[in-house]
């Protein structure tokens, strides 16, 4: 057996070989990355209403539970919500806003809580980074609203709050949000899922069994097309709920 | 294979092996009479492909996807080692750690000696079918290591002891009441009922203390981003979340081919993905991470790029876009022959039709070379591949390389196959040979022609033939001598 360093420039050197003729050095490159076709579709038709009721009816399709709420009643709502899944202990990412934490239940806010704690708590409150629509896709970069990527993992029901403003019809467009690619991110479609046995879904295998989504609808930032994104630093971080 | 502390573990694993498997027509004659295991695949295959299909029609503009994933695929492989040195530059920045390997047996090693610096006598794993490729599992345990599958098909398998059939959802072979029994005897559930929901649970159970205790896993990757250094895994059922946020040390196995440039690149091939594999808008769970992040997931990550004959294909520009793969096992569900076979025939852990590219080239061209004639050249995988593999035109090639190899062979000079074919070289290169030839044919296959025109039996070598279809019977004449008596007549005709 050859020492890695050696299997590395072995591997190297047969690449190289192999695509000679091709662009090696980096403006070529680029330029041909550049010319890449791309013609698919980018930016979604839809008005700011059709855009919501496409992502609250495909997230509906994976069975996750949908209700809307205006900024205002947002914390009402939150509360409502845990009461009806019959949980009382939850986890929240460190900077969730204070008013979502519902009187009358547990909290824990993840300042460093242990994994046990975690997998201890029935039940999770987080933000979300980005909607897209035409796959009923929620994405996660995991800021201080969002929480670490165990937080969202571990508890078996998960309350996401969605703004409309951060839904987006197509995924190129949320790609479009991201000039800086983030180092974490988690795509969530649905709740945890197999179709191993049969092809017949399950729902609810090692992720979280039950997913819920707030959408709050935010109308004041529907109004122009630039608010239509969220910060570039990622969600709603330390944002008010109204 | 001398670096293996045991063969006889890798010898248990044999079926797979294409090194050991049997030629397909041979391997596949026990599957054909497996009636309960065709109905279990044909069930599933009808499901996905059904799904499939209503997702792609809904997506206007699909076939514009398909070219961008072809054209990004194949952009990424003729820059591939720029690209793999931007992802381990990238990688090692953010905290990973880069490794090598030429070969399986480097790569298991790689592995073991991760492991064990980390003292782990257990592992566990993400679906991971290049871990299969290298053998991996047989190779841990037989050096004291527990590898715990956690996908819920994996989990079959493995307390089954059975060998994946699938790339996507390996256990597709195996139905409810199988599953059920598996579980029960392994899991020591008496009561377990054959209802998907409660098998599911009971694989939930059996893993979750497992999730939560075991510090190292393994997984393998659907891309690499060059741009940022990046891993993607792309899953269901949160096993991979689980495994890529709880334990303390991650050990990700990925064939060098998996790079794409940027980041962005992904908004084409999740689109593309999730529609072909499973025939969903989007996979429940998709994963990102950068090298290492303090307070969230791994603080050790290692990547294995493994090249195992991939840089060796790269030189063939007809064969290269075999590297273009994600894996989505599109070909294989839409492949006729896969359909009635399944997946184990094929000898390799990747079945169906980029099997049957893939494992030759993988093998050097040295085994498994009856795998390129394992299709009917229908060409249905081409047309449902999301990267736009031209899968006939790669088996068109591999089979020209197949005969040019045994036509050499001297043993195979007698071997009736090129006997007939020299004589019909000799028979074609004159007309008055070929003539002379058709009407001896004629007077020959008279004594098996029934009235009907058929030929319904013939002997020898002919049986290859007629055991499974009729052949029409030889006309009275042939064109020429119709068009010599005909042809002055109708011209005339036509005046």
């Amino acid at each position: 057996m050859s020492a890695p360093l050696q299997s590395r420039q072995t591997i190297l050197d047969s690449i190289r070989l192999a695509t000679l003729p091709c662009a090696q050095d980096s403006p070529d490159r680029a330029e041909a990355y550049a010319a890449l076709p791309r013609d698919y579709v980018r930016h979604g038709q839809l008005d700011a209403n059709a855009r919501l009721k496409l992502m609250i009816e495909r997230l509906r399709e994976y069975d996750a539970d949908v209700v809307e709420s205006s900024p205002t009643e947002l914390p009402a709502v939150i509360k409502a919500q845990l009461t009806a899944s019959g949980r009382h202990s939850f986890v929240a990412p460190e900077q969730l806003p204070a008013a979502w934490l519902a009187a009358g239940f547990e909290w824990k806010t993840d300042r460093g809580l242990t994994t046990n704690e975690i997998e201890q708590a029935q039940g999770v409150v987080t933000t979300a980074f980005c909607g897209i629509a035409d796959s009923g896709t929620i994405v996660l970069h995991h800021s201080a609203t969002e929480g670490r990527r165990v937080l969202s993992l571990l508890p078996d029901w998960h309350l996401i709050v969605l703004r409309a403003s951060q839904v987006v019809e197509t995924l190129p467009e949320y790609f479009e949000q991201c000039k800086q690619p983030p180092a974490l991110v988690t795509w969530i479609s649905g709740p945890s899922a197999t179709a191993d046995i049969e092809m017949t879904r399950i729902k609810g295998v090692h992720g979280p069994r039950f997913l819920n989504v707030i959408v709050v609808r935010d109308e004041s930032l529907l109004s122009t097309k630039a608010d239509l994104r969220p910060a570039e630093t990622g969600s709603a971080k330390g944002r008010k709920p109204s | 294979m001398s670096q293996s502390p045991s063969l006889h573990a890798i010898d248990s694993y044999a079926e797979l092996d294409p090194r050991l498997a049997l030629p397909f027509p041979k391997a596949v004659l026990p599957v054909l009479r497996n009636t309960q295991l065709r109905k279990n695949v044909a069930h599933a295959i009808d499901v996905i492909q059904a799904k499939r299909a209503r997702l792609v029609a809904e997506k206007t503009d699909w076939q514009q996807l398909r070219s961008a994933a072809s054209a990004i695929r194949a952009h990424a492989l003729e820059n591939l080692g720029a690209y793999l040195e931007q992802f381990e530059a990238r990688c090692t920045a953010a905290g990973g750690t880069v490794h090598w390997a030429s070969d399986a047996a480097e790569a298991r090693q790689i592995i073991l000696d991760l492991l064990r610096q980390e003292n782990a006598s257990e592992v566990i794993k993400i679906k991971t079918m290049t871990s299969a490729e290298i053998q991996l599992n047989p190779f841990l345990e037989a050096a004291g290591v527990s590898a715990f599958e956690t996908d819920l098909a994996e989990i079959i398998l493995q307390l089954g002891e059975q060998e994946p059939s699938h790339i996507v959802v390996p256990a597709l072979h195996v139905n409810r009441s199988q599953v059920r029994e598996i579980f029960a005897r392994r899991m020591g559930l008496k009561d377990l009922s054959d209802d998907p929901q409660e098998l599911t649970n009971a694989a939930r159970t059996y893993l979750r203390q497992k999730f939560l205790t075991i510090p190292t896993a393994i997984s393998g990757a659907n891309f690499l981003i060059a741009e940022t250094g990046s891993v993607a895994v792309v899953e269901s059922e949160g096993n991979g979340r689980m495994c890529l946020t709880l334990p303390r040390t991650m050990i990700t196995l990925a064939g060098i081919e998996k790079v794409l440039p940027r980041f962005q690149d992904l908004e084409v091939m999740l689109q593309v993905l999730a529609r072909s594999a499973t025939g969903e808008r989007m996979n429940p769970y998709t994963s990102l991470w950068t090298g290492v992040t303090p307070g969230d997931g791994p603080q050790n990550f290692h990547v294995i790029l493994l090249d195992n004959g991939r840089s060796a294909m790269l030189t063939r520009p007809v064969e290269r876009q075999t590297l273009k793969c994600i894996r989505c096992a599109a070909c294989m569900n839409a492949c006729p022959v896969y359909r009635q076979t399944g997946g184990h025939a094929y000898g390799s852990v990747y079945p169906g039709p980029i099997g049957a590219i893939l494992t030759p080239q993988l093998m050097q061209m040295k085994y498994a070379q009856s795998l390129p004639y394992a299709s009917s050249l229908c060409g249905a995988c081409y047309e449902v591949c999301p990267v736009k593999i031209n899968i006939p035109e790669v088996l068109l090639e591999l089979r020209s390389q197949v005969v040019n190899q045994e036509r050499s062979q001297t043993v195979r000079f007698f071997d009736p196959m090129y006997l007939g074919l020299r004589i019909a070289n000799l028979l074609f290169a004159k007309a008055w040979r070929f003539h002379a030839a058709q009407r001896m044919g004629r007077i020959g296959l008279r004594l098996f022609t029934s009235k009907d025109g058929w030929i319904h039996s013939l002997p020898l070598l002919g049986a290859k033939w007629t055991q499974s279809r009729d052949l029409r019977g030889l006309p009275s004449q042939n064109f020429h001598e119709w068009w010599a008596e005909r042809g002055p007549k109708s011209s005339k005709e036509a005046k």
